[in-house]
C-alpha cells in the first residue's frame, strides 16, 4: 500500500510513505536526480501527477528509493539531500544488541551485565538472594558512591 | 452493682447505637486506602496457598495462566527444557534488555524482559520429560500436585503417556489444562500465536481505521490475546478447583486461544446473525457514541525530546462529549456552533458523514494546540478529556503510584526492576496478589524440588544433570 514515483530519467523508484501521503498535494524531489514531481493524492489514490516540475522547490523528499534495474542500489531513509529521515526508528536509543547496565533508571543495582560470577550450586540450582556486596563488590562500591552523590532515587 | 457475668453492650468498646456507628465510620476513601494498603500485600494471607501447580508451558499465553495462580499464592513449578529454558527467555525487545545469569552453561546469555509478568513467583526446574528415564520423576510430581498447564501440539503429551487420560489414573483429583491454538477440529495441528488469535477470531478485522481513512486491519502491538486468554484459563482453573471441592474429581480443560479471542468481538456475531451485516472497523471513533474518540492535536507536549515517541507521538487525546448538552458545549468551545445546529441528536451525530465532519472540525481546532492544552480546555469546561498516555506518563502517573499499580521491586536475584504484573489485576482487601520475584534462572530450584520435595539423592540429581536430562 505504498505509492511510488518512478523517475524514468535516472531509473529510480521513489517510495512514498503511505500514511503521510494518503491525502496530500505537493512536490517531491527524486532521490536519484534533480527532478521535482508534483502529485495530488486523495484517499491513497494518485488523483493527479506525477508531473515533472523542473527547477521548482520541492516540499518533501521520499522516504526511501532504489534502482531495481541497476542491481537494486538502495537509498536508505535519512540519506542527506536524497531521502528524509524515518523518525520511527530511533537507532540512537535502540541499539539492537545487548545493552548492559549495572543500575536501573532510578540508580539502584540490577544484574544486567555479563558474565556474572558463577554462583549456582548442584544442577544449576541457585540461591534466593543476590548478595551484591559479596558477589559483585565493585558494583556495590559504585552503588555506595552513587548514594553519596544523591543519584539514587525512590522513583 | 453490676453483674460481672453479664456482658452489656454499653460496656463494650465501639459504637453504642446505629447513629454512633454511622458517625464513627471513616470516609470511604480512607477506608479503601486502609484495607487495600498498597505495599502491605506481604503481611496478608494468600488465597491459593496449598495449591501446587505444574507449568510445562512456553511464551506468554499458557505461562500467564499459571502466573495468575502464583501471584495469588499457589506454589507453581515451572518445568523447562535443560540448559535452554522457555524460548520466551530469549525474546528480548530489540535483543537488548537482558538480566543475567540464565544458566551456568550459558554465561553470556540472559533472560529478556519479554519474559516478565508471565512467570512470576514460580519455582524453576529443568526436565526432559519425554525421555523414559525421567517419567518416574514426572509422575511423582503429578501425584503431589493439583494440576498442570501444558502447551504442546494436541496429542503430544498423549503420545508421551502424560496426557489427562494417563495422569488421572495416577491422581484422580488432577486438573489438566491444555492451552494452544485451535484445539481439536479441522485445524488440530495449527500452532498458536497471539496474532493468529486476533486474525482467526475476526478481532483484527474490526480493529484499526477503515481503509477509506488510510487505515488497515490492525493487531494490537502487544500480545493482548495471549494475556487475555491466559487469564481466561485461570478463570477455568479456579472453577475446576471449586468443582473438585464438591466432587473430589479433577477435570481436563481444553483451551483454544483463537476461540477465546472471539469473546472480545462483542455484538459482532449476533449482529451478523440477525441482519447478515459484517461489522466494519471504526478506528478510534465509536459506532454508538459521538463525540467519543481519539483526536490528533497539532503540537507536541515534548517538542525538545530526542525520542520520537515523545516528540511526535505525544499528540493524541481522548475526547468524550456525546450527550446533547456536552456536545453543545464542545461546539461552543471549538467555535463551531453550526455543528450543534446541524447535529442536535445523538442519532444525527453517529452517522458516518456526521462523525467525519465533527472529528475533522475537532482536529482543525486542535491543530495549533498541544495535547495538554486541549485536555485542560475541555476538562475546565466540564467535559471528559484525557491524554493518550505513554510509558513515561504511566510511570509518572500519581493515580497509578497511589494505587501501587506500577512499582519498583527489589528482586532477590536480579535487583531493581520496574513492574506492574500482579499489581495490575485488581485489588483484594484480605488476600491481595503479590510479586515476590519476577523469575529465577533456568533450573534454579532443581535441588529444592528433586531432592528436598521428591527425596531423590543428590548423586541421582548430579547424574541426571551430567546426562542433560535436567
Amino acid at each position: 500500500m505504498c505509492d511510488i514515483i518512478w523517475c524514468k530519467e535516472c531509473d529510480t523508484v521513489n517510495y512514498l510513505d503511505p500514511y503521510y501521503f494518503w491525502n496530500w498535494e505537493g512536490k517531491i524531489k527524486c532521490a536519484g536526480c534533480e527532478n521535482v514531481y508534483y502529485i495530488y493524492m486523495i484517499q491513497g489514490h494518485m488523483y493527479k501527477g506525477p508531473e515533472k516540475k523542473p527547477g521548482e522547490k520541492p516540499d518533501i523528499l521520499p522516504v526511501y528509493a532504489d534502482k531495481p534495474n541497476d542491481g537494486y542500489e538502495q537509498i536508505l531513509p535519512g540519506t542527506p539531500g536524497k531521502t528524509r529521515p524515518y523518525n520511527c526508528l530511533p537507532r540512537h536509543i535502540y541499539l539492537g544488541r545487548a545493552d548492559m547496565v549495572k543500575f536501573s533508571a532510578r540508580g539502584r543495582p540490577v544484574r544486567g551485565w555479563r558474565p556474572q560470577p558463577p554462583s549456582t550450586g548442584v544442577a544449576g540450582s541457585c540461591g534466593f538472594t543476590w548478595d551484591i556486596q559479596k558477589l559483585s563488590p565493585e558494583v556495590w562500591q559504585e552503588y555506595q558512591e552513587k548514594i553519596k552523590k544523591g543519584e539514587v532515587g525512590d522513583w | 452493682m453490676k453483674d460481672q457475668r453479664v456482658t452489656r453492650i454499653e460496656d463494650l468498646p465501639g459504637p453504642r447505637s446505629q447513629g454512633e456507628l454511622e458517625e464513627m465510620k471513616m470516609p470511604y476513601e480512607e477506608y479503601c486506602r486502609k484495607v487495600f494498603a498498597p505495599g502491605q500485600e506481604k503481611t496478608k494471607p494468600e488465597s491459593l496457598k496449598g495449591i501446587r501447580w505444574l507449568s510445562t508451558t512456553m511464551y506468554i499465553f499458557t505461562p500467564h495462566s499459571v502466573a495468575n495462580l502464583a501471584e495469588l499464592g499457589a506454589e507453581c513449578i515451572k518445568v523447562e527444557m535443560p540448559r535452554m529454558g522457555d524460548p520466551m527467555r530469549h525474546t528480548s525487545p530489540f535483543n537488548e534488555c537482558y538480566l543475567y545469569p540464565l544458566h551456568d552453561s550459558r554465561p553470556m546469555t540472559g533472560t529478556g524482559l519479554g519474559f516478565t509478568n508471565a512467570n512470576t513467583n514460580e519455582y524453576y526446574i529443568t526436565m526432559d520429560y519425554h525421555v523414559p528415564e525421567m517419567k518416574e520423576a514426572f509422575y511423582r510430581l503429578v501425584k503431589l500436585s493439583d494440576g498442570l498447564t501444558e502447551c504442546y501440539r494436541p496429542g503430544t503429551f498423549d503420545r508421551w503417556k502424560q496426557s489427562y487420560r494417563y495422569l488421572q489414573e495416577l491422581n484422580p483429583r488432577f486438573i489438566y489444562v491444555w492451552g494452544g491454538g485451535f484445539g481439536y477440529g479441522p485445524k488440530v495441528f495449527g500452532g498458536s500465536y497471539d496474532i493468529l488469535g486476533q486474525a482467526h477470531a475476526g478481532l483484527a478485522s474490526i480493529t484499526g481505521f477503515h481503509e477509506d481513512f488510510g487505515g488497515h486491519c490492525t493487531k494490537h502491538s502487544n500480545w493482548c490475546i495471549d494475556w487475555y486468554s491466559g487469564t481466561q484459563i485461570t478463570v477455568a482453573i479456579l472453577a475446576a478447583l471449586y468443582w473438585r471441592r464438591k466432587t473430589g474429581l479433577g477435570t481436563m480443560i481444553e483451551f483454544s486461544q483463537v476461540q477465546a479471542a472471539t469473546r472480545a468481538l462483542g455484538y459482532t456475531v449476533p449482529l451478523y446473525g440477525r441482519f447478515g451485516i459484517v461489522r466494519q472497523r471504526w478506528g478510534n471513533w465509536d459506532t454508538q457514541l459521538c463525540v467519543h474518540g481519539i483526536i490528533l492535536c497539532g503540537k507536541s507536549d515534548y517538542p525538545d525530546e530526542p525520542n520520537p515517541q515523545l516528540k511526535y507521538e505525544a499528540r493524541y487525546a481522548v475526547v468524550s462529549a456525546f450527550n446533547d448538552p456536552d456536545f453543545k458545549e464542545l461546539c461552543a468551545i471549538i467555535g463551531r456552533n453550526d455543528l450543534w445546529d446541524q447535529y442536535k441528536t445523538l442519532q444525527d451525530r453517529i452517522r458516518p458523514q456526521a462523525q467525519i465532519a465533527i472529528y475533522k472540525a475537532l482536529e482543525e481546532w486542535a491543530a495549533d494546540k498541544t495535547r495538554s492544552q486541549v485536555v485542560k480546555t475541555l476538562t475546565d469546561a466540564g467535559l471528559l478529556a484525557m491524554p493518550v498516555m505513554n510509558d513515561k506518563e504511566v510511570y509518572e502517573s500519581e493515580h497509578f503510584r497511589q494505587r501501587g499499580t506500577v512499582r519498583w521491586l527489589d528482586d532477590p536475584v536480579f535487583g531493581d526492576v520496574l513492574i506492574q504484573s500482579g499489581y495490575s489485576a485488581g485489588l483484594l482487601s484480605k488476600t491481595p496478589r503479590r510479586v515476590n520475584w519476577i523469575w529465577r534462572p533456568v533450573g534454579a530450584d532443581n535441588v529444592k524440588i528433586y531432592h528436598e520435595m521428591l527425596g531423590y539423592p543428590m548423586s541421582k540429581i548430579e547424574e541426571w544433570y551430567e546426562k542433560n536430562l535436567i
